[in-house]
């Protein structure tokens, strides 16, 4: 009963933060430099073209009664029509959101893979060598500008060792729709195209590894801190005295309760990288809502970048609150201290 | 078990991708050009197409009644022949009884009527070109080969501004017109007669078409069968497809460095040539000091030609505003300006800021490096002559928006400027005439009467030679005002496959890209 109170409570936060959101992002889009109908219409175009299009648009209403149709619209479902592509944009969104997507869980998954239990080794080994690596590691993964870790690998693997393909989702002319969840692997694997997924997933590798480092160097030094403060506490102290076996105190005792931090990072990271993901995009020529995000704010369009901030904010708030779920079933202390408040 | 269920998995997934491989091997029997282009494909509707890569796809899917060859010559495609009546106000068409949409049905003058109302009545795109020039119910279909088109008054540049006009479909747009004339339809799906086939599009990362082995209008031997577009500015991946064998052509926006290491895979050849798109700096001649005829002949004279062809940004010298691409119409008369800080300096001693510091903006787009190298150049050299200079990068959004009004339109701005249609009118009118100002085409602010009076004649007579006449005056006069630098006039570049024949740069939009002027010259 009060988890669904706190979850109430909770989606009714959201919510409010939505609205906000949609305000903010409703202000900023439309104070950006930059005639909306002049940069669809092309540079060409007569001035009596682009005002018969701001009409259209209504550009040319009092701001309230733009945000009034937006949020109008919002309530229906529709994010209207995108100047880029000519089309609505819940098509375009639905159509970019899964690339981006399966390319944001390949690289949660390769972070979490890699980098928790790289934090385990380093706390483990405190102070020895393989803890300075990691961290040594960490830190570079952290500072090396994604940008520079794509190109980085795709100049090695597509460049020098030809090895892995630098661009898109599938080979160009692959005659595959991904038509069930618009996941490569997922849909290949469901319609039972081996070769589909071993192609999505090649394509997926380099990109993914470029996300994936700065978030994996991240988890890798929050689970080193989080193990090597739970290693302090008394009741480790007290398993210890009582000689339970190492690896028993490693996993069962002092990972599970380090494992709260981590899995809150994760929840954040994979929301942001959401948004974050354009870089990457932009340079294997993934056809992702990040890369569409970015496009459509250079090219000022203004229902598509409302799209994008307001699906990237649901998903955010989405992925949230399901680890707040997350980490009240790992951690049972904190749904305690949740149903004292 | 589950031992023996990871060898079955291993060993269908080696079997389907070996055969995913030998798929792929028959496949290469076919010709397939793949290109890198560094922006998306915007639209397909041929009534809203407006940018470069939007013609790149048109012209390929998509018939006008003519076409443009790379010496700016109309060519037939749709219509076989036709007749432009004596006073020039009336053209009529007769149109190939041979040539079909590719669904088969055959291309009649209705279709041509249909598509030229569809593009008024969505006023986007290339209607502009024939705003005030032929009015709704102007363009009458003679009968089923035969169509005509009534101008409104006769207007030169007209023929040239028709391979603009592409022909659809009518009655299957009609079919799918839903509630906005087929807007969304279109903009998915082609209703067309060109010589490919919309195969796939991946909007943000590729294109690929197939040729229409149908197509009435013929392929050169050995043609492409199939064009592949990648969507990527990224000089690493350009360099990347280059090396695993899958880039035939680049984009004409790589840079030098990947030219030539595209060049060095040996399997490239760099393809150069000029165009008639013009390099300009536009001096805004409303605003202090550039509204002083001395001070915008020092900058002329202080700006280093040679160091910006040869050295930041190649391309050919230009003498006056026009290209000399525009053979016909370029005056050889007017002298080119040249480079001497003495002479600027005696310019400067004349003006009416003579002996006081001269503020000036110097502007450009925000990114370009090219561009910023430029405007630092120019600054040091207008600076040892005594302007204050303040550099002004903008990024091309705001560019568009400051070029609306006089007062924020910088002083020196850096712009380039090519025709839309294969006639110096889309040169002279869209930059210098009044009627244009405004924009960031016009960023000189000319508003000349004498000026327009000739742009305007120019438009207005049906003689070649007088038009030359009026041009060539409209030269002489703006470089004496000197409205504009004229800095180079680019040459486009592409790394091509050594195997891949037919790229000639045309004088319109992206012409030089409709993929049945090419072929495969290897076995």
């Amino acid at each position: 009963m009060e988890f669904l109170a706190f979850l109430a409570r909770r989606l009714a936060w959201s919510l409010l933060v939505l609205v906000g959101l949609s305000v903010v992002i409703f202000v900023i889009a439309r104070v950006v430099p930059g005639d909306p109908a002049r940069m669809a219409l092309g540079p060409r175009a007569s001035a009596e073209q682009v005002t018969e299009l701001q009409e259209k648009l209504g550009l040319n209403l009092p701001l309230y009664q733009q945000y009034g149709l937006f949020i109008g619209g919002l309530a229906r479902g529709e994010l209207g029509q995108s100047l880029l592509t000519e089309r609505s944009v819940n098509e375009d969104i639905r159509t970019t959101f899964p690339a981006t997507l399966e390319l944001v869980l390949t690289t949660v998954f390769i972070a979490f893979l890699f980098g928790v239990p790289l934090g385990v080794a380093a706390a483990r080994w405190k102070d020895s060598w393989p803890d300075n690596l990691v961290r040594a590691f960490a830190i570079v993964a952290a500072v090396m500008p994604t940008f520079f870790i794509a190109l980085l690998l795709q100049v090695l693997a597509g460049y020098v060792l030809q090895i892995l393909p630098t661009t898109g989702r599938l080979p160009t002319g692959t005659d595959f729709e991904a038509n069930i969840t618009g996941l490569l692997i997922v849909d290949g694997l469901l319609k039972g195209q081996f070769n589909i997924v071993f192609e999505a997933m090649r394509h997926l590798l380099l990109p993914a590894l470029a996300l994936s480092l700065a978030t994996m160097g991240q988890m890798a030094r929050i689970t080193r801190a989080s193990m090597i403060d739970v290693s302090r506490q008394d009741y480790m102290e007290a398993a210890r005295a009582f000689g339970v076996p190492d690896r028993i105190r490693l996993f069962k005792y002092q990972l599970r309760p380090a494992f709260v931090p981590p899995l809150t990072i994760m929840g954040l990271e994979f929301a942001s990288l959401i948004g974050g993901a354009f870089v990457v995009e932009l340079i294997f020529s993934w056809p992702g809502m990040a890369a569409y995000g970015i496009r459509a704010i250079t090219q000022k369009d203004l229902n598509a970048i409302m799209g994008v901030v307001m699906v990237s904010g649901v998903f955010f708030v989405l992925v949230n609150l399901l680890i707040d779920v997350l980490v009240g079933l790992v951690d049972p202390r904190i749904r305690i201290r949740g149903r004292r408040a | 078990m589950g031992m023996m269920m990871t060898k079955r998995l291993l060993a269908t997934t080696a079997s389907l991708a070996l055969a995913s491989a030998l798929v792929a091997g028959a496949a290469a029997a076919q010709t397939v050009v793949t290109m890198n282009t560094v922006q998306i494909f915007g639209t397909i509707d041929p009534a809203k197409i407006s940018d470069y890569t939007d013609y790149m796809a048109a012209v390929n899917l998509y018939d006008s009644l003519v076409t443009v060859d790379s010496s700016g010559n109309l060519v037939p495609q749709i219509a076989e022949s036709w007749v432009v009546s004596p006073d020039a106000t009336e053209v009529t068409f007769k149109l190939r009884s041979d040539a079909t949409f590719t669904d088969g049905t055959p291309i009649l003058a209705s279709d041509v009527v249909y598509s030229f109302e569809r593009l008024l009545r969505i006023n986007q795109g290339p209607a502009n070109l024939f705003a005030g020039v032929v009015e709704s119910g102007a363009v009458t279909a003679v009968d089923d080969t035969t169509v005509s088109f009534k101008l409104s008054k006769t207007f030169a540049p007209f023929m040239a501004t028709v391979p603009a006009l592409m022909i659809v479909n009518a009655d299957l747009v009609e079919a799918n017109k839903g509630e906005d004339d087929g807007q969304t339809w279109l903009a998915d799906n082609v209703a067309g007669s060109g010589a490919y086939l919309l195969d796939s599009w991946d909007r943000g990362s590729q294109m690929v078409i197939k040729r229409y082995a149908d197509y009435y209008g013929g392929f050169l031997d050995n043609p492409i069968d199939e064009v592949r577009w990648i969507i990527t500015n990224d000089e690493a991946t350009v360099k990347a497809l280059a090396a695993s064998g899958e880039l035939t052509m680049s984009s004409q926006f790589q840079s030098p460095d990947t030219y030539q290491a595209l060049v060095d895979m040996g399997r490239f050849r760099l393809e150069s040539q000029p165009t008639t798109t013009a390099f300009y700096l536009k001096l805004n001649t409303k605003a202090a000091p550039t509204d002083d005829i001395h001070i915008r002949r020092a900058i002329a004279y202080a700006t280093d030609y040679a160091t910006i062809r040869e050295v930041i940004f190649p391309g050919e010298p230009m003498t006056t505003v026009l290209p000399a691409g525009f053979a016909d119409f370029w005056n050889p008369d007017v002298a080119a300006p040249v480079y001497d800080l003495a002479k600027a300096q005696e310019e400067i001693a004349l003006s009416a800021y003579a002996g006081q510091e001269i503020p000036i903006t110097l502007g450009w787009v925000a990114g370009t490096q090219f561009e910023e190298e430029i405007s630092l150049l120019m600054q040091a050299n207008l600076e040892s002559l005594g302007f204050k200079v303040t550099q002004q990068p903008d990024p091309w959004n705001r560019i568009t928006e400051i070029a609306a009004d006089v007062a924020t339109t910088p002083n020196v701005n850096q712009i380039f400027f090519g025709p839309t249609y294969p006639s110096p009118d889309s040169m002279f009118f869209t930059q210098f005439h009044s009627a244009a100002a405004g924009t960031w085409a016009s960023m000189e602010w000319v508003q000349d009467p004498a000026v327009d009076a000739l742009i305007d004649a120019a438009r207005a007579t049906g003689d070649v030679a007088e038009q030359a006449r009026l041009y060539k005056e409209v030269q002489a006069t703006l470089a004496d005002q000197m409205v504009a630098v004229p800095l180079l006039a680019q040459t486009v570049q592409h790394a091509m496959d050594n195997c891949l024949q037919g790229f000639n740069a045309v004088p319109m939009q992206s012409f030089d890209y409709d993929m049945t002027r090419y072929n495969w010259s290897c076995p």
